[in-house]
């Protein structure tokens, strides 16, 4: 909430009439740390941990992964866990033999191949989490710019829990979504479905309040410019439970990381992390081993929103004669039959985009299992 | 008519020709006759009139003076023995004095030569020639011939005001030797018997001397008088004979007139902004709050008004100060060699002090500024005894916001105001008290759903006594509190109001003591603090906030101090100082225990005490020593050295760059140590062609137990702060040039000064350690940093001014490289302040124009034309990393992008 101090701040300026201008600062280091990120959960699922390579400032390149390490966990009953790298830089368990159990502590054990260097976490208690109560939306009058204009709606979706129990203080969330697409044009590859993650992590304690009840948390804000909304929307909200240390890890990283360097903003340094070398406890090492338990729930949208940009306003088509060499200009020819109701002296060929004529650039066309169609 | 004002009389004397005492002729027995009676028979046979006062005259009674036949004789004869003396005028009025002769310069020449009153006036300079001369005896002329040094002491005042005027140099040609009158407008000296011409010179007064002829030990008392038309000198220090006596190293006395010809920034004169043109002092950026003195934090500096302390001393973010200049009558920053009366800051005092209102008549001043309009009146309620000065100032800037089509903008309110009001009542010559108040409140609420507010308020009572000429007494009690609420309907459900305050109390009693070559300033001082470290309430009905309040603290401060200067001879003097300083800190409290082998944090926690109400949580104390020596190498030149230590019980929590008004105050408690400085310092200073002046300073400074915290720490609403706090200590050095030219149509004065500043974490565990427990520079450390100012005064109504600032940019922390966790792009950073933001240079020019100089005419309008960043330059503000879309962005703001003109007016009335 103080936060905001840096936008007040602004608005003075504003006044004094302020420049903001772009800057790119000259960095003359370059540092390649070990991150890792490391999720287990009391589901019986694959649990994931993956190993890779913090990148220069500025660089958007993939991250390297951090390949042939040995890695495994442990509890407090002195079981150990291994697990195995199935893709470059990414560990999982073995679902059948490791589940985590809520009142557990677990421990995390990295050795990696490169440097022969020991990593371990502290041991971390899994908290029971209580399941979501509610996931919903609600329709959105974004403000209109011009008087009887058309509105445009978005969507923001809530979530409402509470803790029967009073034991789950701190939670995190994130999701998966996937929308239906349908293009515009009788095509083979027609309708698809999208899927995306959440890509902002999203926490909350209710330590401050009086019930551990959480109420309209905002979970995800759906604006016109994507077509999610547009024919079926579907989301899947987990829900962790976090202990404090984890939380307060989650909170500094939020801190500096969603807006550093001003004179009102907290000043930035490197969070520690939960995990430590132990040949060199001095080594720095990003990321988190997180131990939560976790509950799900799923929704579909089918409403209809105003004001969704149309994505393929832009997919004009043009013919050309089948004699004609295929793909010339910048044309890609994917559609191929016009049928001439009226007899006519040839056959043409229509041609478009790709973009706008096979959805598989964006999707796939396998409808996932948990897909439910619209019954209306 | 009872003699009611003796120098005026004086004055008089001095010009008018005095005739022979043997035109009165008396005869008859006036034996046993009472003073009075004798006075009422003479002014029935003879032509005169005599001017004396009751209390002088009550024991006196006549005897036989056989061989009498004059007036003179009688009189003679009469105050042989006591310390009063006469002098005829010729037209008639017989003039009384106490202590010491008036002497009229046509006076036949006494026949001892050593007594000659001076006549040679060749070698006076223009000015001089033209300051008021008049001829005063000091002393019996009896002991003329004593061994030993006399001592004389007295007050100036104001000829027009009838206050007290402090920081007069009272200098003595012949012999190098000066003062300066204290806050009481009193000085004394000790001098060898002879004459002397004492010259009186204070800026914006006329210069007056007075050619004395010193018997023995007496008061001189004598007034001065402003120049006639406001006309704004602008010399822009103080003057050179004050540089050279002072004691203090580092001690720096704000002009206030070169203070308001300044350039601003937004037509408001700043007093926080013209200390930051003094060398060693700092700020993290412009526009920021706070000011950082010799390597010292923002919260270092005790900040006083009134003589309590101000806990926030801006507005708006730190654009504007809080304290509004029209209330100031001078402003002292002490940098190093603070006098042991100070205490509970490390780095620096800023003492302002708020003038009185006129004893004679009724005046003010009404103006209007960019942002801001203010209006003051003074006057006396009963005229000479009770005065009062009242200030007030508030912002149009919401009616600004209103007109701005921006939504986000048109929505929002920022807005401040402040009042100052000041009575004082002179009971008599020994009494003074006086009340004052000041209130400063802040409000600004972006968009709709969050408002800031914050207020500051004081309210001191100060009773001066003078128990004789010798030792004085200045007791206060003030009171002094810090507020601010932030409050948010982001969301119905969570909606709070977040709280913090702080309070304090004040009692000090302060003795001045003057004895022989010694001057002993002692006293009490006594604080007691209460702070509200926060309180987080629902707001509204449908809030699920649950109501939180932080134990509160409560502690004491107590101090004991003496301080002596001591003239050791003509060229030496010594200040030794000892303040001995305690804190208390109360209960009721919990306080949590940690396990030590680990670092401190919420699942380290081994046990909890409870402390009750009353208990002492924990104590500390000790002895604060003040040294400094004052050689005088010359006239014109002289050595300081000085060495001082200081303690801080209370701590400002700020884990940003700059410290901004929800910041919280914390008092040292069961973990946090008082913070503790030393400081080291030596100047030498010179002064010639008379008009030039030149000082160069260097220091270091040792700081223990300062406060930082772990990385990105956000510890609102944390009722156990220890776990967040990295213990770090500080070191800075330093050397300051100045060179100024002080006199004269054009004046300048050039300042560069060579600082660094670092600091270092002491832990056993490497998540309190910072740069791996390395010095690295503190957020202020900018080395290099160059000032010049500059005056022109083309006549009395047109003056020019600007100044330049250079210096070399903070230190900043870069993000250094970029990860992913659960798709969310962080980075890390590189070593705490390893990086810096571009050098900062900025030019400002103003031009004043003074309306009127007809004294008689109602409202003198003056008027100040200035531009601030006339080059336009777009110096780095901050410069700050946002994330867009998936890939962070670097940006730079600049406040003053531009050349930003201003124009203000006001008049005084």
């Amino acid at each position: 909430m103080i936060k905001k101090n840096f936008i007040i701040f602004l608005l003075i300026s504003q006044l004094l009439s302020s420049c903001i201008t772009q800057f790119i600062p000259q960095i003359t280091e370059e540092k390649e740390l070990l991150v890792v990120q490391g999720l287990i959960t009391d589901k019986q699922e694959t649990d994931t941990i993956k190993l890779s390579k913090s990148l220069p400032f500025g660089h958007i390149n993939e991250a390297t992964p951090v390949s042939g390490s040995k890695v495994f966990i442990s509890d407090n009953m002195g079981n150990s866990f291994g697990l195995n790298e199935i893709n470059k830089g990414t560990y999982i368990t073995d679902a059948s033999k490791f589940r985590g159990v809520p009142g557990r502590y677990y421990t995390l054990h990295l050795s990696t191949n490169s440097d022969n260097l020991n990593y371990e976490s502290l041991p971390i208690e899994m908290k029971a989490v209580p399941p979501i109560d509610s996931l919903y939306y609600e329709k959105k009058v974004v403000e209109q710019p011009y008087e009887n204009f058309k509105g445009i709606d978005a969507c923001q979706i809530f979530l409402n829990t509470h803790d029967p129990a009073d034991n789950c203080k701190y939670y995190r969330w994130d999701y998966s979504e996937t929308w239906q697409l349908r293009l515009l044009f009788d095509v083979p590859n027609q309708t698809c479905w999208i899927s995306d993650k959440s890509h902002a992590i999203n926490i909350k304690s209710t330590a401050a309040f009086n019930e551990a009840t959480i109420n309209r948390l905002p979970v995800n804000y759906i604006t016109n410019a994507t077509d999610r909304l547009k024919t079926r929307y579907s989301i899947e909200v987990n829900q962790y439970s976090l202990n404090e240390d984890e939380f307060n890890y989650w909170e500094k990283i939020q801190n500096v990381a969603i807006q550093v360097g001003g004179l009102y903003d907290i000043i930035p340094s490197s969070i520690p992390s939960n995990i430590h070398c132990i040949e060199n406890p001095e080594k720095v090492v990003l990321g988190y081993f997180s131990v939560s338990a976790k509950s799900s729930k799923r929704i579909f949208i089918s409403d209809n929103f105003e004001g969704i940009i149309n994505q393929y306003a832009n997919c004009v088509t043009d013919t050309i004669d089948t004699d004609k060499p295929i793909g010339i200009n910048e044309w890609i020819w994917i559609l191929v039959y016009h049928k001439c109701s009226i007899p006519c002296s040839s056959t043409f060929e229509i041609t478009t985009h790709r973009e706008c004529a096979d959805c598989t650039t964006r999707g796939t066309t396998i409808k996932p299992d948990f897909w439910m169609d619209d019954k209306k | 008519m009872k003699l009611r004002n003796l120098i005026l009389i004086i004055l008089l004397l001095a010009t008018s020709k005095v005739g022979a005492q043997e035109k009165y002729k008396l005869s008859g027995s006036f034996k046993d006759l009472t003073f009075k009676e004798f006075v009422a028979k003479t002014e029935k046979l003879l032509p005169v009139k005599f001017f004396y006062k009751d209390e002088w005259i009550n024991e006196l009674k006549l005897g036989e003076y056989p061989d009498c036949s004059t007036l003179s004789c009688v009189l003679d004869n009469l105050f042989k023995g006591s310390a009063l003396f006469y002098v005829i005028e010729e037209s008639g009025n017989i003039v009384i004095t106490n202590n010491y002769a008036v002497k009229i310069s046509s006076l036949p020449v006494e026949k001892d030569n050593k007594f000659l009153p001076p006549s040679d006036f060749s070698s006076l300079s223009e000015t001089q020639r033209t300051a008021e001369i008049s001829s005063v005896e000091i002393g019996n002329p009896a002991e003329k011939n004593n061994p030993g040094k006399a001592a004389v002491s007295g007050y100036i005042t104001n000829k027009d005001t009838r206050e007290p005027v402090a920081g007069v140099t009272v200098f003595i040609q012949k012999l190098s030797l000066g003062a300066i009158t204290n806050e009481y407008g009193f000085y004394t000296l000790t001098l060898p018997r002879g004459i002397y011409q004492v010259k009186f010179s204070f800026i914006g007064m006329r210069e007056k001397t007075l050619n004395v002829n010193l018997y023995g030990a007496g008061e001189l008392n004598t007034d001065m008088s402003s120049v006639l038309i406001p006309l704004k000198e602008t010399v822009i220090s103080a003057q050179k004979s004050v540089t050279l006596q002072r004691f203090e190293v580092g001690a720096e006395k704000i002009n206030m007139n070169s203070f308001k010809l300044l350039p601003t920034s937004m037509g408001e004169s700043d007093i926080i902004k013209s200390v930051l043109l003094l060398p060693g002092v700092q700020s993290v950026g412009e526009g920021s709050a706070g000011f950082n003195v010799r390597g010292g934090s923002a919260d270092q500096n005790l900040i006083l008004l009134y003589g309590a302390p101000i806990y926030n001393s801006s507005h708006f973010f730190g654009f504007f100060s809080a304290v509004n200049s029209d209330i100031i009558k001078d402003v002292t920053l002490y940098k190093g060699g603070i006098p042991s009366r100070y205490g509970g800051r490390i780095s620096s005092v800023l003492d302002i002090g708020a003038k009185e209102g006129n004893k004679k008549e009724f005046s003010g001043n009404a103006g209007i500024s960019p942002i801001t309009a203010h209006l003051s009146v003074e006057g006396p309620i009963i005229k000479d005894t009770l005065t009062y000065d009242l200030t007030a100032r508030t912002t149009y800037s919401n009616w600004i916001l209103g007109l701005i089509n921006d939504p986000s903008i048109h929505n929002s309110r920022a807005s401040f105001y402040d009042f100052n009001g000041k009575i004082t009542y002179d009971f008599n010559k020994n009494n003074k008290i006086d009340l004052s108040g000041y209130t400063s409140h802040d409000a600004f609420r972006f968009k709709s759903d969050t408002t800031y507010r914050y207020n500051n308020n004081v309210i001191a009572l100060k009773w001066r006594h003078f128990f004789n000429s010798r030792l004085f007494s200045s007791i206060s009690v003030n009171n002094s509190s810090y507020d601010y609420e932030v409050s948010s309907q982001y969301l119905q459900t969570e909606a709070f109001v977040l709280a913090h305050k702080i309070n304090s109390t004040g009692f000090k009693a302060d003795f001045n003591w003057f004895l022989g070559r010694n001057e002993i300033n002692f006293g009490l001082d006594l604080t007691r603090y209460a702070i509200n470290p926060g309180s987080y309430l629902p707001y509204g009905d449908s809030s699920v906030v649950a109501p939180t309040r932080l134990q509160m603290q409560r502690s004491w401060e107590g101090a004991l101090y003496i301080d002596d200067k001591f003239l050791i001879n003509d060229m030496l003097s010594v200040n030794l100082g000892l303040r001995m300083s305690s804190y208390f800190d109360f209960g009721p409290q919990t306080v949590m225990i940690y396990n030590p082998e680990f670092s401190k944090s919420t699942s380290t926690i081994i046990d909890t005490l409870n402390f009750k109400s009353g208990k002492v949580i924990n104590k500390y104390a000790g002895p604060e020593f003040r040294v400094s020596l004052n050689y005088r190498i010359s006239d014109k030149s002289s050595i300081k050295i000085n060495y001082n230590r200081t303690r801080q019980y209370l701590h400002l929590l700020s884990n940003s760059t700059s410290i901004s008004p929800t910041d919280t105050w914390k008092l040292s408690d069961y973990y946090i140590k008082p913070e503790i400085g030393d400081q080291v310092a030596a100047g030498f200073y010179e002064v010639f062609s008379n008009s030039f002046e030149a000082s160069a300073e260097i220091y270091y400074k040792s700081i223990q137990n300062m406060i930082d915290f772990k990385g990105g720490t956000d510890f609102i609403m944390d009722d156990n702060i220890e776990k967040d706090i990295v213990n770090v200590k500080g070191k800075a050095y330093g050397l300051e040039l100045v060179l100024k030219r002080t006199e004269g149509k054009l004046r300048y004065s050039i300042g560069y000064t060579y600082s660094r500043t670092f600091v270092r974490s002491i832990s056993d565990f490497s998540e309190e350690m910072i740069n791996s427990g390395k010095w690295f520079p503190a957020n202020f450390d900018k080395p290099n940093d160059l000032i010049i100012t500059f005056n022109y005064i083309f006549s009395r109504r047109f003056s020019i001014s600007s100044n330049y600032t250079w210096s070399t940019g903070r230190p900043i922390t870069y993000p250094v490289s970029t990860y992913a966790m659960y798709d969310e792009v962080l980075i890390h950073y590189s070593d705490r302040n390893k990086y810096r933001i571009p050098d900062y240079s900025r030019l400002d020019l103003s031009f004043q124009v003074n309306g009127n100089l007809r004294a008689r005419r109602l409202i003198h309008p003056n008027w100040t034309f200035s531009v601030y960043n006339l080059l336009g330059r777009e110096n780095v503000y901050s410069i700050y990393f946002k994330k867009v879309g998936d890939l962070y962005t670097g940006y730079k703001l600049s406040v003053f992008g531009r050349a930003i003109p201003s124009v203000t007016c006001s008049f005084d009335f």
